[in-house]
């Protein structure tokens, strides 16, 4: 990493690094893209995954952290900070031209922060109406319900997206149409059988063929960053299994481990490998219900009821181990909640063959059925280009030939000790998504076997003090959930509530890229490839 | 044919007792139109009780392909769930939609309603239990059952929503592909029997070895499958249900209608899967006819059984096959759609009736 | 396409429509799976550790653990608890807080678990009596402290979730219904709806914290 603190300081020699275990540096606006672009560019370790951009409120100033890593690497990271005294009229670069994913996240910085990109295309508020008054995520934000009272009125949806050009008369603001104006507009959303929650994709058609789609997410905000930054810890994390509600405990896990990495708390053997089998037991559930989703987003209804029929197998076991099925609720800071019940081995050992009879039977009736394939096949390419520029990790982006395996990579609690294969194809199309998260289900069950006899004795949950408090700094936390690569950051200023916590959702950057994938395809592709991608919408609405 | 065979418990012994009575009480003209009467009012009950037996029936069959129950709340396992789905259907309001045409919109369900009537009439349930008789009935059956689609069509484009107008165009384009290999299919029979009237259709087929599909052997099996897959896609029921492709389309061409017309919608896609197994039974599988072997005593046996029950189990084993297809298969896209019959269905058909008519030259089928 | 990719494509084709179609007529045949409830309900089994409801013990004296401590509802994420306590004059003369009223609004609640946990006493615990459908909101918002209850007394250090426990229980054993006391706790749970629910001014969470937090 040395050598990318050299590449930086020539880039731009005034930047201020930060004495943390990774690489932060802080720059003046004018110069982030530049040194976006070069750290981009550099040839022996590109940094061309945008993993995360946090919209921040420090004060007296307002920017923007960038977490990038590296398509090569993904266990590299590096932190870029800009900041700008504005708070009337904040203005930053956009880095939308080098990474697509930042299209999006700016918009949703927008959206909370007020922070506008210049030469970012379409500069809506993502999450947020066009006319609601303040910026929620800043810290003086007036939260009282009479400025942005509950309207009972239909709102037009208006297909104009102003925007900041930089040009070499200077800025200049600008409006431009999202649509032709004779576009055949067909909204897919929010309310709608396919789109796997209240996401809204207003489509543009010729004929069955999709042109383009447009976002419009939000439906279901709850403003879950927002509530954290009043609530302690241990009483965040049970938003967290709200987030992608499919990988409820992968996604706690993750923020049990940061918070455990900043107190320092050492959390017992027996402890970790709870976490990882129901963590691969929470990766199989989900994986199944993607499967039956998908199946039935393309008409097969009965593969739909096997898949739940095997799910509920699981679901049964977390109910008896947490108390919860779906929302599980189990991991806590310091360990698990509850120890196994006294029959956990025997029932998960119990469900292993039956989940790999199931498997077969799943091959037999869809993977090789001639009509799946023909609806499967070069169907929704994703190159592994646009899959690392959009972001897009997990099954999806492993699909497309990345190896972005957090818990191959990066390994996280006992990660390292189990064996298991990464799978990554590289057909790029639904297929290979749809093969990833079958062959993915049979590595978890391989996981599982490992474990699941050795659980070490010991105690199940180590005492932390009743109130958590964080030293000063900011954290990381990726974990890979059923979906990708899923962060936690916390800003914590030494309270026992954090300053800011944001959610890296991995199922953002697979609906961003859906406009890009189903460009060109028809319309009963669009729904199919909306179920291979598998996103979760209350983890994009957080 | 070897004997007098008696057939105790058809129905044709009530009809032509009743025929007798109103001939003897009332003037010709008088006894023509009681005549007319009973038969649409019987038609019309028939209509709709075999309705809510296939409705039933494909919601728990459905049920047992996917490992539940399917209604068992609604009497003893459910048998009259139907019975109150139809009865609340009634009772629905229809809502009036703005902005759309409005005579269009309400003419379409009775254009679906009415094709799927006027073929069910022309289907020969039993012995003596025809209420149309044409000489080219086939012809007929084909020609009333298309009527169906523009009421589709209008359906979508009436109803001012973008879902339907897209379900309604791909059931065109379906429809009228469909037709092509179901008619050509049809006709490959045609050849064999040399009528297109249905009632010698199934008077040719005593016994087993006389059913147009054994008579007919490969070519006719050809035709039969090809009969049922086009037929199933006409009735556009999955895998061919794109025209109201529930994860794309909600409910395609019938997104807007409510109440009763859905109801008619509804109704007439039932039947129509009906009526597609009941002509398919009727031209290869020997309508009302029993399994009978030319053994005397068997066949006897075999004529006790009332040919109308013959006639249904025959049908409604048809029907189930079409179920059993609809649930294991995923959907469709509509250029796969087309493709499977311009560039499958439609070519092998057309040489199927070539080999058929080849066949039939050389005399190659089971006399 | 050549000849042979055609036809070897449409037998290939049949083929494995054919395999699906083997896989669902297995199907067909296999146990349904639907759970068959409410005429299940003698032999559901419903984990121990689900959470449905909150519950507060009491015991044969009608006493229950609350020290009214306040902790519970400070832990709430959510505001979902309501302890109102009142202070009275024991015998020896010495100012006391007890446990007045201890609201539960079961619609608010996220099922997390915090107050069972970091409750001091034991005195609340989470029930798997999961049929809490009611017909209106207020219903729902309960007061778990039964009318005339009190604290118990302290004495000597017995082991106090088993008899709480116990009697909790034994009811339940007794008829497969799922709410046993319903009979007790419903003009109990409706009080709270006559008088004022949401009126009351709710203390901000952080001020209570520090308030207990110094106790510590």
């Amino acid at each position: 990493m040395e050598k990318i603190k050299d590449l930086i300081l020539r880039t731009v020699p005034e930047a201020v690094f930060e004495e943390k275990k990774q690489l932060t540096v802080s720059v003046e606006p004018n110069k982030l893209h530049l040194l976006a672009e070069t750290l981009y560019g550099n040839a022996e370790l590109p940094f061309d995954y945008l993993v995360m951009m946090v919209g921040m409120d420090w004060g007296d100033t307002l920017g923007v952290i960038y977490l990038l890593s590296s398509s090569k690497d993904v266990s590299k990271e590096v932190v870029l900070k800009t900041a700008t005294a504005d708070r009337v009229n904040p203005l930053l670069y956009s880095v939308t031209d080098i990474w697509e994913t930042a299209h999006l996240n700016e918009r949703e910085v927008y959206g909370l922060l007020g922070i506008r990109f210049i030469n970012n295309p379409d500069m809506r508020r993502f999450f947020l109406n066009s006319d609601w008054k303040g910026f929620p995520l800043r810290k003086d934000y007036d939260p009282d319900s009479a400025l942005n009272p509950v309207s009972v009125e239909s709102k037009e949806i208006v297909d104009v997206a102003p925007r900041i050009m930089e040009t070499p008369q200077g800025l200049k603001e600008e409006k431009v149409n999202i649509f032709e104006e004779d576009d055949y507009i067909i909204n897919i959303g929010p309310q709608h059988p396919s789109m796997h929650g209240v996401m809204h994709f207003r489509t543009a058609l010729d004929g069955e063929i999709v042109k383009k789609i447009d976002i419009h997410s939000g439906y279901i905000h709850r403003g879950i960053e927002k509530l954290s930054e009043s609530l302690a810890y241990p009483q965040i994390l049970h938003f967290t299994d709200r987030l992608d509600y499919l990988s409820a405990n992968i996604n706690r896990h993750a923020l049990c481990m940061c918070v455990e990495k900043a107190a320092e708390i050492e959390i017992s053997e027996r402890a970790q490998y709870i976490r990882v089998i129901t963590d691969e037991l929470n990766r199989i559930q989900s994986h199944l219900l993607a499967w039956a989703a998908m199946c039935n987003d393309l008409g097969s209804t009965t593969a739909f009821i096997y898949g739940f029929r095997e799910r509920e197998m699981i679901l049964d076991i977390f109910e008896k181990t947490s108390g919860g099925r779906l929302i599980i609720n189990y991991n806590v800071v310091g360990g698990v909640m509850f120890d196994i019940y006294d029959n956990f081995q025997k029932d998960v050992k119990a469900f292993i063959p039956v989940m790999r009879e199931a498997l077969k039977e799943y091959h037999r009736l869809f993977s090789g059925n001639v009509i799946a394939l023909g609806r499967m096949r070069k169907i929704g390419m994703m190159s592994k280009e646009d899959a690392i520029t959009y972001g897009v990790s997990g099954a999806s982006g492993r699909a497309s030939g990345w190896s972005c395996d957090i818990r191959k990579h990066v390994p996280y609690s006992i990660y390292d000790k189990v064996d298991f294969k990464e799978i990554i194809r590289d057909e790029c199309d639904s297929y290979a998504r749809y093969m990833v998260r079958l062959d993915e289900i049979e590595e978890s069950l391989k996981i599982i076997e490992q474990l699941i006899d050795n659980i070490p004795a010991g105690e199940h949950l180590v005492k932390t003090k009743p109130i958590i408090k964080l030293p000063e700094g900011s954290y990381f936390q990726r974990v890979e959930t059923g979906r990708g690569d899923f962060g936690v950051f916390i800003e914590s200023r030494g309270d026992k509530t954090p300053y800011r916590i944001k959610f890296r959702s991995p199922s953002m950057v697979l609906v961003s890229a859906m406009p890009l994938i189903c460009k060109g395809e028809k319309l009963a592709d669009l729904i199919g490839i909306g179920g291979s991608m598998d996103y979760v919408i209350p983890d994009i609405d957080r | 044919m070897l004997l007098e065979i008696s057939h105790p418990a058809e129905l044709y012994h009530l009809t032509n007792w009743l025929d007798t009575i109103l001939q003897e009480n009332l003037p010709e003209w008088g006894a023509l139109l009681v005549k007319f009467v009973l038969i649409g009012v019987a038609l019309l009950s028939a209509y709709a009780v075999i309705a809510l037996l296939l409705i039933y029936g494909e919601r728990k069959i459905t049920a047992f392909f996917q490992c539940r129950y399917g209604p068992n709340r609604v009497g003893k396992w459910g048998i009259i769930q139907s019975v109150a789905d139809m009865i609340k259907i009634l009772i629905k309001e229809i809502i009036y939609i703005d902005n759309v045409d409005k005579f269009l919109f309400y003419a379409a369900p009775f254009f679906v309603i009415v094709a799927s009537m006027l073929t069910f009439g022309a289907i020969p349930f039993g012995r003596g239990l025809q209420a149309v008789d044409f000489d080219n009935g086939i012809f007929y059956v084909l020609a009333v059952s298309s009527i169906s689609i523009i009421g589709v069509l209008l359906a979508g484009w009436a109803s001012n929503n973008k879902y339907s107008m897209i379900g309604a165009m791909r059931s065109g384009a379906q429809f009228v592909s469909y037709e092509l290999s179901a008619a050509l299919a049809l006709m490959t029979v045609v050849v064999l029997s040399g009528t297109m009237n249905l009632s010698t259709i199934v008077a040719q087929q005593e016994y087993v070895y006389n059913w147009n599909i054994v008579r007919g052997h490969i070519p006719a099996i050809i035709a039969f499958v090809l009969y049922l897959i086009s037929g199933h896609a006409e009735t556009n029921r999955g895998p061919f249900d794109l025209p109201e492709a529930e994860s794309e389309l909600t409910a395609g061409y019938h997104t807007e209608y409510s109440g009763l017309q859905f109801g008619f919608f509804y109704l007439a896609e039932y039947l129509n899967m009906f009526i597609i197994a009941s002509i398919a039974t009727t031209v290869f599988l020997g309508g009302w006819q029993p399994i009978q072997i030319g053994v005397e005593g068997f066949d006897q046996i075999m004529n006790y059984i009332p040919s109308f029950v013959w006639f249904f189990g025959k049908a409604f084993f048809l029907v189930f096959l079409s179920l059993w297809v609809r649930w294991t298969f995923p959907r469709l896209r509509i250029d796969q759609l087309l493709n499977l019959e311009w560039k499958y269905m439609l070519p092998i058909n057309m040489v199927n009736l070539v080999v058929m008519v080849i066949v039939v030259v050389y005399g190659f089928y089971i006399k | 396409m050549t000849v042979s990719q055609y036809f070897s494509g449409l037998f290939k084709g049949i083929a494995s429509l054919i395999k699906g179609l083997t896989v669902t007529w297995k199907e067909l045949w296999t146990p349904k799976i639907t759970q068959q409830y409410p005429e299940n309900r003698a032999t559901l089994v419903i984990s121990d550790r689900f959470r449905a409801e909150l519950v507060m013990p009491h015991d044969e004296n009608n006493e229950h653990a609350c020290t009214a401590c306040g902790i519970c509802q400070m832990n709430c994420p959510n505001g979902t608890i309501k302890v109102i306590s009142k202070t009275v004059e024991t015998e020896d003369g010495k100012k006391k807080k007890i446990l007045d009223e201890y609201h539960y609004d079961q619609g608010m609640c996220t099922f997390c678990n915090l107050c069972v946990i970091t409750c001091p006493s034991d005195a609340i615990k989470f029930e798997n009596t999961f049929e809490n459908a009611v017909f209106t909101r207020g219903k729902l918002d309960l007061r778990l402290n039964r009318e005339g209850s009190k604290m118990r007394e302290k004495k000597k250090p017995e082991p106090k979730p088993a008899p709480t426990a116990a009697t909790a229980e034994a009811p339940k054993a007794e008829t497969p219904a799922p709410k046993p006391a319903a009979a007790e706790v419903k003009p109990v749970a409706e009080a709270p709806e006559v008088k004022t629910a949401p009126a009351v001014e709710e203390p901000k969470a952080p001020e209570v914290k520090n308030d207990t937090e110094t106790k510590e």
